[in-house]
């Protein structure tokens, strides 16, 4: 390590190994809030440079590359980690915690790799880190989720690793760095296949909807976080300016505020955001203006707070009533009222109302794109938001919250520890202070000359989001029966991934149930024949043999005994007369045999 | 949190409750139309400068989108869309 760099995933990693082995059941949990802090300190203090270049198997690897978009994605990962981990606390399991700890500081590792080897290794920690914070949920249906998960993750590992090894043949070089649209060959699309897999770039966001909802808790705050973003951060290291991107990017925006505004869960409702929102970010990165890629890092910013922040009140609603589904919730904003300020704040920030963080946000995404005369992009983008606004700032809180009645006040509820107030409060006091002050987030954005041109609190900016967002909350009003949740499962492209999954299994097990019949034939005529033939021999050997001979000893054994028994009649002329004949055997045995 | 009275809930919790009475959701419900009147008549006076989409240079335009997308949206997911694509919770026997 370089002196003056401290890398930011370090005492996350040194507290995964260790903790384990902390006694006790509760005085180690306070040692948990010592890595984020490090990480603060070093996303602050960190100066831009390559550091930690080692050379490994022959190749030159450099583990940190820290620059403003690096930076800027470390330094909220730092926070939301901190946030997350106060939000954890009252967790007891320490499993959970070491897989939070190795999945966020595979997170940094990501964002500060300077070579594909490092984003390779560390993309996978993530995946398996991530796994694990839905596995350890412990449900049934959780730990189905994991494996799909996990396979959907390995599918796109796999295809960013070809991607790697097949650049390296080309070009030898393991540089993350941008890639020129017009200069990309095959390989570069696997390795872009690979990220978008991570970004839930529709269709292959499949895995998102399915997995996040069946985390624990906790754990699904700190994975909204990362994985997409770390997504982002890749794709606009290198591949912005993909036009198909910003087309992709769009589809998301617009597909993922779609199902949240079908869904009943309200867990997948935010997860189904998130592909909306991760669509903005996308979409940003595919126009690749400077104003645009720092609306998508922006946004990338804004949206770990608000979204990491809805995360933890929709899982303070389940871990306090016991359900995230909106259709068995309501009336409950009077006996969780700080939960539902918390939920409110990120729901008005994620639907960018002015005051709030994604306001300042989101619109430079929107502005860029329309104003690099792409049109259609940024009217999805508004489209989206108007989906945003009903589906995730009203229908989600309207119905866990207060849903057409009074309050519930014979619901029993459990309660809600401390530090999850806590957790919740950083994060909402964060959106707020970003919305008010921009300049507290867009001092850090990569492209500091394309900052002066936006000003995101000119009046017309405050007046157009009002109105867009107030006449979209009046068509909620006005279809508030209409969109009304229930209990149902929603198609998905899922769908047609099961089926491959199945088509897959039926294409090898098949097959091999097939050779496996054959064997069985086979080996019932000749190899069981043999085997019977050898094992009768072996039993007649036995018997005949062994048995024999064990069964002669034993004879004997009892002859001896039986004549002991005889002879030790304790009488002692007998004994005399006995010696007397032994002494005269041994005589004779000397005098004629030798 | 256990079960309280409503009489007995103070703080921000029985201000919310209180909200929930009939002649309080009524005023609520007045000040976010006039709110939303203010707004669009607000529009009149501060326009947009820089037009993207040809007819955001009219007043009124975005009002007139965040209502009829709004609508139409939630139209079209529940009642077009999600008829054709529901199916029972256990539908893949995951639960």
């Amino acid at each position: 390590m370089t002196s003056n760099f401290l890398h930011p995933s370090l005492a996350f990693l040194m507290l995964a190994a260790v903790l384990p082995f902390l006694p006790g059941s509760r005085r180690w949990r306070a040692l948990l809030v010592i890595p984020p802090l490090v990480a603060i300190w070093a996303a602050f203090t960190n100066q831009p440079g390559d550091y930690m270049a080692i050379s490994w198997l022959g190749q030159g690897l450099a583990l940190a590359h820290l620059d403003p978009l690096s930076g800027i994605f470390c330094q909220v990962f730092a926070v939301m980690g901190l946030a997350g981990i106060l939000f954890s606390l009252h967790v007891e399991d320490k499993g959970q915690h070491v897989a939070a700890l190795l999945y966020v500081a595979g997170g940094f590792g990501c964002v500060l790799a300077g070579d594909f080897i490092t984003l390779f290794a560390c993309w996978e920690l993530m995946s398996i880190g991530s796994t694990f914070l839905v596995m350890l949920n412990r449900t049934r249906e959780s730990v189905l989720a994991s494996f799909r998960y996990f396979l959907y993750h390995t599918v796109g590992g796999l295809f960013l690793l070809a991607g790697i090894l097949l650049r390296y043949k080309a070009t030898g070089s393991f540089e993350v760095g941008p890639i020129v649209p017009s200069q990309a060959n095959p390989y570069d699309w696997l390795i872009l296949a690979g990220f978008c897999v991570n970004a839930a770039v529709v269709p292959l966001h499949a895995w998102l909807p399915d997995a996040y909802p069946r985390g624990t808790v906790t754990g699904s705050v700190f994975m909204c976080a990362y994985t997409t973003k770390t997504a982002v951060y890749v794709l606009a290291r290198c591949f912005p300016a993909w036009e198909i991107l910003a087309i992709a990017g769009t589809v998301m925006a617009v597909y993922g505020v779609l199902y949240a505004s079908m869904e009943n869960n309200a867990r997948r409702i935010l997860s189904y955001h998130i592909v909306s929102q991760v669509g903005y970010m996308v979409a940003g990165i595919g126009v690749g203006t400077a104003m645009t890629i720092n609306g998508a890092s922006a946004h990338a910013y804004a949206h770990i707070l608000y979204k990491g922040l809805l995360f933890m009140g929709a899982g303070a609603v389940l871990y306090s009533a016991g359900t995230a589904k909106l259709d068995e919730l309501g009336g409950l904003a009077a006996r969780i009222p700080w939960v539902m300020v918390c939920y409110m704040v990120a729901a008005l920030s994620i639907s960018g109302m002015p005051i709030f963080n994604g306001f300042v946000s989101k619109n430079m995404t929107i502005q860029g794109a329309a104003e690099a005369h792409q049109t259609l992009v940024a009217l999805g983008l508004e489209i989206a938001a108007v989906g945003t606004f009903v589906s995730v700032g009203l229908k989600l809180p309207y119905f866990a919250f207060w849903g057409g009645k009074r309050t519930d006040w014979k619901r029993e509820l459990k309660p809600i520890p401390v530090n999850m107030y806590f957790g919740m409060g950083l994060l909402a006091i964060l959106c707020v202070l970003q919305g008010v002050f921009p300049q507290i987030l867009y001092r850090y954005l990569p492209y500091q000359e394309a900052v002066s041109g936006f000003h995101p609190w000119a009046p017309w900016n405050v007046l157009q989001a009002s109105m867009l967002l107030g006449f979209s909350g009046l068509a909620f009003y006005l279809m508030r029966n209409v969109i009304t949740p229930h209990k149902a499962l929603n198609l998905d492209f899922d769908w047609f991934y099961r089926l491959i999954g199945r088509i897959l299994y039926t294409v090898v097990s098949r097959p091999a149930a097939f050779v496996d019949d054959i064997w069985t034939n086979v080996w019932n005529w000749l190899g069981l024949g043999s085997l019977m033939g050898t094992a009768r021999g072996t039993v007649l050997f036995d018997r005949k043999v062994i048995d024999g001979i064990v069964d002669g000893s034993a004879h004997g054994v009892r002859g001896v005994g039986y004549l002991s028994a005889i002879l030790q009649n304790g009488r002692l002329q007998s004994y005399l007369g006995l010696l007397t004949i032994l002494a005269l055997g041994i005589f004779a045995f000397f005098w004629y045999g030798l | 949190m256990t079960e309280e009275s409503p009489e007995r809930k103070g703080g921000l919790g029985g201000l919310l409750d209180r909200q929930l009475e009939p002649s309080r959701v009524r005023a609520w419900r007045t000040l976010f139309f006039l709110a939303l009147l203010v707004a669009a008549l607000l529009n009149l006076v501060v326009k947009n400068e820089h037009p993207h989409f040809g007819l955001d240079k009219y007043p009124f335009f975005w009002p007139a989108f965040g209502l009829v997308v709004g609508v139409v949206m939630v139209f079209i997911v529940k009642k077009v869309i999600q008829p054709l694509i529901k199916r029972p919770e256990d539908y893949y026997g995951d639960l």
